[in-house]
């Protein structure tokens, strides 16, 4: 049953994105029904799985010495990251409906997307560290041909090249720390090095540890690799929501807590983990109170909040971090569809045009201001619940001025959240914006996922169910929805820290009415260049572009000097073999 | 001699070349120039398709009866792993080739030579990897230099391809003299020229061992011009993108490859003194690797790009060989080798569809431009089977699954690892970063053919033909295929994997 299962969620969704490819663009309509209906199998099928969680392999082919066994494991972990990547895929392609109707080449995008859904549940499923890699290197590969989906856009192409690039190089630290473990263990298996982390050198395990981290950085966007998200935003919006908010930015998310029993013996690991959680978290907010482009201050409070469940694994909070990427998986998509709806409908991503859209279109408002105070974390809805269920761990595990850090964070949060809303949809009209309507596809997805923004958070028991039962090595405690609103609400520490958002949003409010406290231009700069980062970035790519034309001068195309070369390369040879001898 | 056995793999393209080149030149009449160019190609597709019937023979006997050895009068063949692998490498290759080119070469003034010279090539190809004595080799190796000189040479009227040729020939002949010296070197100490007894020979305490060591080095530069070690490299950018694109794509795939094989062979006899060979081959590896990285990064003529990426991709080939004879890891010599076939069908996709687009962009409206990057720009709309044929090559080639070069490039780094060895891994390392530096080059190819807003040259371009469109759907589907299931082609490369650890006796 859970094989089936688990085929099912991985080559539905690739089923489809074939079927709707060869349907060929000249059938629009067919092709957005094909997608809506494969996406929305799937998702049932990635929720039915949820009832077959086991810890057990369920798949089981060898495939030789060098690949290992292709397995897969429907454990817990695994089941609820595929059903929020199937759930929300669904509802990014149901919005695509609207979103992309009257697109040239729906075919590609369709395949794109639908062909992501399969490689994330099979990177989160597989039990196999290649295959682990195999499918983190397809997300890479869909997430680039999706951002510079509209290729005519020179933006577009240099965002997606961007994210290839630096999701590749951290791709090579998966691979480093696969290659570790397997000639240590000779397994491929995650269940093996999970089992037999204690019986490694030292050395490999933290070299293992170590690499697993730039990955993992590299994948969810966070320091020093945060550079490339807010350049993804040239994507198509419904992309934007599923792949760079919901899904593939996850991954990082997911490595780090799949392996967190093995690596928290590292001396040194939870800190790094720790400190890239909280740099990234106070970087990007920081981003965000001065961008004025609406999916980039988005782009900024989603490196935040993964920088939120980064902090969360480095002090131990894997149950936490895996709370709040449920939460941030749902309201985050539903702020970018909604600001998407906002995008489509009057035509600019500039904030500075937008405002008092709210009063015109008053269902995208409404739902955008839920996702909006779920983001800030404002009780009831889930960010609320989950973002304090972070910090309480931060408070118990990790130093004070840590947490300090990331409650300054929780405030920045709900001032940038704040002038975000109060940009868009309040304060006075700046430019006369045609307004179109959403379509009804677009209100579906937005309603669904609104209303998730309300209840994801009555799931907490059941996630920690799952997790508690079928994560042998993670030892994590069964925690009930009851207990966990008594522990929040009976902590001191909550009560703080929604005196410190209520501050951020009072600060915000005074400063949308023209009472400037204080400056914030002096933070263009560090935000224009990621804090430093696009100088790295630029310098790398600058230099070896650079010496590679200067290469060019040694292919001088005269004969002459190709003899030359012959020769010397045979007297070089000739010396090396008469001294090895 | 009985054609139905390995020596018809050689044999038959050997015979047919001459009656395919006489099939193009008896009768001069205008009036059948059409006819005569059809019949052409129709034998030319005969002898290549006849020619696997002896190959499923071939493969047949080895996996009953193991290395089987055979004469064609007194000249004794050898089939072994390597043998099966490059001729089946060669078979599929060549096949797919002659076909692509039935429409490409339509028309072009001495087509039957070009058909007459691509089968001898393959011919002679195939004879080379089944010598068994280091002369006949070489007699081979210079036979399939001479027929590749005409190919690359093949537009005569045009400047750069006859200044191609013309580097192409020296520096190749170069090479050739220092093989034959090496050869020289050997006979001169150990009296026998066939490599079983070589081997013996040169680990009596009588032989020299340093004018053993100027041999193997006169050996690794002599076919390292062949190989494109860098830098003997330096004719191959301007061969492989002046030739007719179905045989840049032979050059690319097969041909460089089987100059390694030639190595490999010579090298194998001189082995068990001195260091090991697998450190030169390391050596040069890498500095493939790097430097066809950084050269194709900076190029604004696709097959120029793809050239360099070619000599990348020998260094992946070669750090891959180069760890198995170093450290006895035989999971090395696989992965080398399955990564040679997926190099074969990745550069060799690459080349015949950016031929797909020369086909229709110029020579269909009589133009021998040089393909260059930006024409791509918004092919996908007119092309939108070549443009997607040239991105899965590409992409492959850069290492991305669920492709075939993501899984050989996979199996190297396994084996990279398992040595244990710092240096070879950090070698390992660079040569993943490589992989990722090299979607520098190849992803903005993709953009570009996706983009919307079309080049002039591929508005004003003409359809293509079926026998232009199959081959690059099959190569399409075998890259996909073996990226999701890289057992598949283990019935080829496991073989040739084993038989290089025998050579080199580890």
């Amino acid at each position: 049953m859970a094989a089936i299962l688990v085929s099912l969620v991985i080559l539905l969704p690739w089923l489809g994105a074939i079927t709707v490819w060869l349907v060929r663009n000249e059938h629009p309509r067919l092709q957005h029904i094909l997608a809506v209906v494969f996406s929305i199998l799937t998702a049932i099928a990635s929720l039915v799985l949820l009832t077959a969680a086991t810890s057990e392999t369920v798949i089981h082919i060898p495939l030789g010495k060098a690949f290992g066994d292709l397995t897969f494991v429907p454990d817990g972990l695994a089941v609820s990251l595929t059903a929020i990547a199937a759930v929300i895929g669904s509802l990014a392609v149901v919005f695509s409906v609207d979103y992309m109707r009257g697109d040239e080449q729906l075919g590609r995008y369709y395949f794109l997307v639908l062909f992501f859904i399969g490689a994330m549940t099979g990177l989160v499923l597989s039990g196999n560290l290649l295959f682990t890699f195999f499918f983190w290197e397809i997300t890479a590969l869909c997430s680039y041909g999706l951002i510079s989906f509209y290729n005519d856009d020179p933006k577009a192409v240099a965002g997606g090249m961007k994210a290839l690039i630096i999701t590749q190089v951290g791709g090579v630290g998966l691979l480093v720390g696969t290659l570790i473990a397997f000639v240590n263990l000779g397994s491929f298996q995650i269940s093996d090095l999970l089992a037999k982390a204690s019986t490694l050198p030292a050395v490999s395990l933290s070299l293992i540890a170590f690499s697993f981290l730039i990955a993992a950085a590299a994948k969810s966007a966070q320091f020093p690799f945060h550079t490339w998200l807010p350049d993804a935003m040239e994507a198509p919006t419904p992309v934007s929501a599923l792949i760079h908010a919901a899904t593939m930015v996850n991954a990082g998310i997911y490595l780090l807590a799949r392996f967190y029993p093995a690596f928290e013996v590292v001396p040194g690991w939870k800190m790094s983990v720790l400190l890239v959680g909280l740099i990234s978290a106070l970087i990007a907010a920081l981003s965000a109170l001065v961008a004025t482009d609406l999916k980039r201050v988005l782009a900024y409070s989603t490196v935040s909040q993964l920088g939120y469940m980064v902090y969360a694994i480095g002090a131990g909070g894997v149950l936490a971090s895996q709370f709040h990427l449920l939460s941030h998986a749902v309201f985050k998509a539903l702020l970018f569809l909604a600001a998407g709806s906002v995008i489509h409908s009057v035509g600019t991503r500039d904030m500075r045009r937008m405002g008092a859209l709210g009063s015109r279109m008053p269902l995208v408002r409404n739902v955008f201001m839920i996702g909006a105070l779920a983001l800030a974390g404002v009780p009831i809805l889930n960010g609320f619940w989950s973002k304090e269920y972070i910090l309480e761990a931060g408070l118990e595990h990790s130093p004070v001025w840590a947490y300090a850090i990331m409650l300054f964070g929780a405030g920045l949060t709900a001032f940038y959240t704040f002038r975000m809303v109060w940009l868009v949809f309040f304060g006075r009209e700046r430019d006369q914006l045609n307004v179109h309507q959403a379509g009804s596809a677009m209100k579906f997805s937005l309603r669904i996922l609104a209303l998730g923004s309300f209840i994801t958070w009555l799931f907490f028991g059941g996630l920690s169910g799952l997790l508690s039962t079928t994560l042998p090595f993670h030892a994590l405690e069964h925690e009930s929805t009851l207990e966990l609103v008594s522990a929040i609400l009976s902590a001191p520490a909550t009560w703080f820290a929604l005196l410190v958002v209520a501050l951020g949003f009072g600060l915000s409010w005074v400063r949308a009415r023209g009472f400037v406290l204080f400056g914030g231009s002096w933070l263009n700069p560090f935000v224009d260049t990621s804090f430093g980062f696009e100088w790295v970035n630029d310098l790398v790519v600058q230099g070896i572009s650079r010496f590679a034309e200067r290469l060019r001068a040694t292919q001088t195309g005269e004969l002459n000097w190709n003899i030359f070369g012959i020769v010397s390369a045979l007297l070089v040879v000739l010396v090396v073999l008469w001294m090895g001898a | 001699m009985n054609l139905l056995t390995f020596s018809g793999l050689i044999a038959i393209p050997l015979i047919a070349s001459p009656l395919v080149y006489l099939a193009g030149r008896v009768g001069t009449h205008e009036a059948t120039l059409h006819r005569r160019s059809f019949l052409v190609r129709g034998l030319a597709l005969l002898a290549v398709l006849i020619s696997w019937l002896p190959f499923s023979v071939a493969v047949q006997k080895f996996y009953m009866y193991g290395v089987q050895k055979f004469n064609i009068e007194t000249i004794w063949l050898r089939v072994d792993g390597i043998s099966l692998l490059m001729a089946g490498c060669v078979l599929f290759l060549g096949t797919l080739v002659i076909l692509f080119s039935g429409s490409y070469m339509a028309g072009e003034v001495g087509e039957e030579k070009y058909y007459a010279m691509l089968l001898a090539m393959m011919g002679l190809m195939i004879g080379l990897v089944s010598a068994s004595d280091i002369f006949n080799l070489w007699v081979w190796f210079e036979g399939m230099a001479i027929s590749s000189y005409l190919l690359v040479a093949f537009y005569r009227e045009q400047p750069a391809s006859l200044e191609a040729g013309m580097k192409y020939l020296v520096q190749s002949a170069t090479g050739s003299v220092l093989v034959l010296m090496g050869i020289a070197l050997v006979l001169a100490q150990v009296g026998t020229l066939d490599m079983a007894e070589i081997a013996e020979a040169v680990l009596r305490s009588s032989v020299n061992r340093s004018s053993l060591l100027g041999a193997g080095a006169l050996f690794v530069i002599g076919f390292g011009v062949k190989v494109a070690l860098v830098p003997l490299h330096t004719w191959l950018p301007d061969a492989h993108s002046q030739a007719p694109s179905g045989i840049s794509a032979m050059l690319s795939g097969v041909v460089i490859e089987i100059g390694l094989i030639a190595m490999l062979r010579t090298l194998a006899v001189l082995t068990g003194f001195a260091l090991s060979w697998g450190i030169i081959l390391m050596a040069f590896g890498t500095l493939n690797i790097l430097y066809g990285n950084l050269l194709a990064l900076r190029q604004t003529v696709v097959k120029r790009m793809l050239a360099y990426s070619s000599l990348s991709h020998m260094g992946y080939v070669l750090l891959g060989l180069g760890i198995a004879l170093y450290a006895g890891i035989d999971l090395g010599a696989q992965g080398a080798f399955f990564h040679l076939f997926n190099h074969m069908l990745m550069k060799g996709l690459a080349f015949l569809s950016v031929g797909a687009l020369m086909y229709g962009l110029f020579l269909q409206n009589g133009s021998h431009a040089a393909l260059k990057v930006n024409d791509l720009a918004g092919a996908a709309q007119k092309y939108p089977l070549v443009a997607l044929a040239f991105s899965i090559a590409v992409l492959g080639l850069g290492g991305m699954p669920p492709l075939a070069g993501f899984m050989s490039k996979w199996q190297i780094f396994v084996a990279g690892f398992e040595t244990q060895n710092n240096w070879i891994v950090a070698l390992m390392i660079i040569m993943a970063l490589n992989s990722v530096l090299s979607l520098g080059y190849y992803a903005p190819l993709v953009n570009l053919m996706y983009r919307k807003e079309a080049s002039q040259q591929v508005l004003a371009g003409k359809p293509l033909t079926l026998t232009i469109a199959l081959p690059l759907i099959v190569m399409s589907l075998l890259i996909i295929v073996l990226g999701f299931f890289p057992n598949l082609i283990n019935w080829l490369t496991v073989p040739a994997g084993a038989e290089l650890m025998k050579m080199f006796g580890s």
